[in-house]
């Protein structure tokens, strides 16, 4: 593994913690709803009406309780997934309402694109989860949707997936599918199943639903990741120093509310920071500032000790072309190398978050497998690996192509492409094809040829039981 | 012409919202034309700091404040603004209420879409976020609006675009308002289906749809 390199120095990280207490203590920070400020009211905190003003010894006692790690159970326990360290967890995008289609044509997401994006990430060797909510499947009644999608994860494939957590009540239903998948609620609370994604609302504030799914995870155990994306220059400050200030103070207040509910529950410091186009006041993504706050992030979870969520294939385009390319290219890297441990957003994403495209993830994956190539590093342990042997016998003038040395080694030290044309201009030019065309046949061909892994009977009857059950509660 | 017309017009440019206020209150206790203040200076301003969005020389932040100081001094004006009648009366563009929906405190999208309205000459009552529909046809009825226009930016408050149409059927108001609807996971085709009269994906578009309605 590369070692992961700091974007901030020692004293910056100080005045940035500093900063982030400062705005805590003084400023405080919003949370509406009321079960959230009993908790914090209880624990000593200073409250006034809905706002929170924070001891920062008490936030600096409460992170310290995070565990540094945690191991993600999946129901193929060959997929458990340690999260913090020097791991790396690729997952698919997160929450996109639109699909967009490789000919330009935008469409609403539906529960079949949910499915199909969940066997992509299922039959992908660089997604080591499935992710969770991969689309907003808008064919689906939001009543239940939380329901249908993680359904989906349980029975299209066998990695880790993550849970609702769009309230209390839908957030106990997704904990209660996982627990019924693993054999009960004491087994996942000793033995995390799910994972879910908690954000604040920037500047300073967390709302009820985001709130009512913290407690019903940090209730039972189940990880989840605790995010803010500060919008610099529109809710945040224009300069970094201070966006990646009040990100901080954000998370910070959030970890340390579901370490109140239970201490050493799991938690990932979480950002998706980035800048406001100034032009339209639009998110923007695809860029060098939000690698920035990536990579800022990541060392700031390395110093309070959490694993980091940050970064993914991110891009501003439209459509699966060279921007699509190089943005993504540089804010997964940045993650990547400079230690993030759980990439939401990894493979997918167009538009700033509003679309997934099924060409752009076939593109992501590969970028994702280069990477994963490329923060393995240097293999220096064996002198077959150093190969001063065969590099004697070849001598002065000859080739290694014919050498056994050879044969064996380059399968395991050279990245395969999968989309990447390596062919001669000739042999290109056959059909002439595009990476955005290539990749759309990739994908339709790995959708045929994936066949879920096999899920026991009995469990899954009970699953869709409940799921029944909890339909027929909801819709009345 | 009155010197103040300028020093209104350039804090308009500046987005000086205490100089804006500062002047209009002068207007006022000097027992200046209003009308012409509003005509020659804020609007001026306005379409200054508009000219310079649409060549793409001014940014969010210079628009947003050169609005923000504009609608702090019409306010001062107001009063004495309802005194003048007959032809040389000042009338705006239309009256636009404003807000984010039901169960939704995203704010940043309405607030610039407020921003460009204001700068387009409309009146602006923002009603702020998570507002039911009985809150937006309250303030739209209150102030004689022609437009309600509703924003949301998550998937699960998209349904509150729809609550609010429905509340008008339901009073049996829907003629008297056109409402229009943005925001992140919205759509056209969601504006048609929920039986909106109109939907924007960006802030100047929004723009161009209110001037089309109020035709």
């Amino acid at each position: 593994m590369l070692p992961k390199f700091d974007v901030l120095t020692e004293e910056q990280v100080d005045k940035i913690h500093k900063n982030s207490m400062h705005i805590l203590s003084e400023i405080g920070v919003e949370f509406s709803y009321d079960p959230a400020i009993e908790v914090l009211k209880s624990h000593g905190q200073r409250v006034e009406g809905h706002r929170v003003f924070f001891d920062p010894e008490f936030v600096e006692n409460m992170i310290e309780k995070a565990p540094a790690k945690f191991t993600l159970h999946a129901r193929n326990p060959k997929h458990n997934l340690v999260c913090g360290g020097e791991n790396i967890i690729y997952m698919p995008g997160y929450g996109a309402p639109f699909i967009y289609e490789a000919d330009g044509v935008k469409r609403d997401a539906t529960m079949e694109d949910y499915n199909n994006f969940v066997k992509l990430a299922g039959a992908s060797k660089n997604m080591h989860m499935t992710g969770g909510t991969v689309v907003e499947p808008t064919d689906i009644e939001d009543e239940i949707r939380h329901l249908k999608m993680e359904y989906s994860h349980i029975i299209n494939s066998d990695k880790c997936f993550m849970g609702s957590s769009s309230g209390y009540e839908h957030a106990k239903d997704s904990i209660e599918m996982a627990a019924i998948l693993h054999g009960g609620f004491d087994v996942i609370k000793e033995k995390p199943a799910l994972s879910c994604l908690i954000n604040s609302v920037s500047p300073l504030k967390y709302d009820d639903r985001m709130l009512g799914g913290l407690m019903a995870y940090a209730e039972t155990g189940q990880a989840m990741v605790i995010a803010s994306l500060v919008m610099s220059g529109s809710t945040g400050p224009a300069t970094m120093a201070g966006a990646l200030s009040l990100q901080n103070a954000e998370v910070l207040a959030g970890i340390t509310l579901a370490q109140c509910i239970n201490p050493g529950t799991p938690v990932v410091y979480g950002s998706t920071s980035a800048i406001t186009d100034m032009s339209t006041g639009s998110l923007s993504i695809g860029n060098p500032e939000n690698a920035l706050f990536t990579s800022a992030s990541a060392q700031l979870a390395r110093f309070y000790g959490v694993p980091c969520r940050s970064g993914g294939g991110l891009t501003d385009a439209k459509t699966v072309d060279a921007q699509a390319g190089y943005e993504s290219m540089m804010v997964l890297f940045a993650a990547s190398t400079t230690g993030v441990n759980f990439v939401l957003h990894t493979a997918g994403i167009l538009q700033y978050y509003m679309a997934m495209s099924y060409e752009k993830f076939v593109v992501d994956d590969e970028i994702a497998g280069m990477i994963l190539r490329y923060i393995k590093g240097y293999d220096c342990d064996t002198d077959e690996k150093m190969a001063f042997d065969v590099i004697e016998k070849v001598g002065p003038g000859g080739h290694y192509l014919t050498q056994k040395h050879t044969r064996k080694n380059f399968k395991l030290e050279f990245f395969r492409p999968e989309l990447s044309d390596r062919q001669s201009f000739d042999g290109w030019s056959k059909e002439s094809l595009d990476t955005n065309q290539r990749a759309k046949i990739k994908w339709q061909k790995t959708l045929e040829t994936y066949t879920p892994p096999e899920l026991d009977s009995e469990i899954q009857e009970k699953i869709e039981a409940f799921i029944e059950k909890r339909t027929k509660e909801l819709l009345k | 012409m009155n010197a103040i017309y300028d020093e209104i017009k350039e804090a308009i440019i500046d987005g000086d919202e205490e100089l804006a206020i500062e002047l209009a209150e002068k207007v006022v206790e000097e027992g200046i034309n209003p009308v012409e203040a509003v005509q020659l200076g804020f609007i001026k301003g306005i379409e200054d700091v508009g000219q310079s969005w649409i060549i793409g020389e001014a940014f969010l932040p210079d628009v947003m404040m050169a609005a923000d100081a504009m609608q702090a001094g019409m306010e001062v004006l107001e009063t004495v603004l309802a005194n003048v009648e007959g032809d040389d009366a000042y009338e705006d563009k239309g009256k636009i209420v404003l807000g984010t929906v039901e169960g939704d405190i995203h704010d940043i999208g309405k607030n610039i879409v407020g921003a460009l309205l204001i700068a387009a000459g409309f009146k602006v009552y923002d009603i702020g976020i998570d507002q039911k529909a009985e809150d937006f046809v309250a303030k739209a009825d209150e102030v004689g609006a022609e437009i309600i226009a509703a924003s949301s930016l998550l998937t699960t408050t998209m349904k509150s675009q729809k609550v609010l149409v429905e509340y008008l059927t339901e009073k049996e108001i829907r003629d008297k308002y056109k409402v229009i609807i943005g925001g992140g996971p919205t759509s056209f085709k969601w504006g048609e289906e929920i039986g909106a009269d109109g939907w924007a994906e960006t802030a100047d578009e929004a723009v161009e749809l209110c001037k089309q309605l109020l035709k």
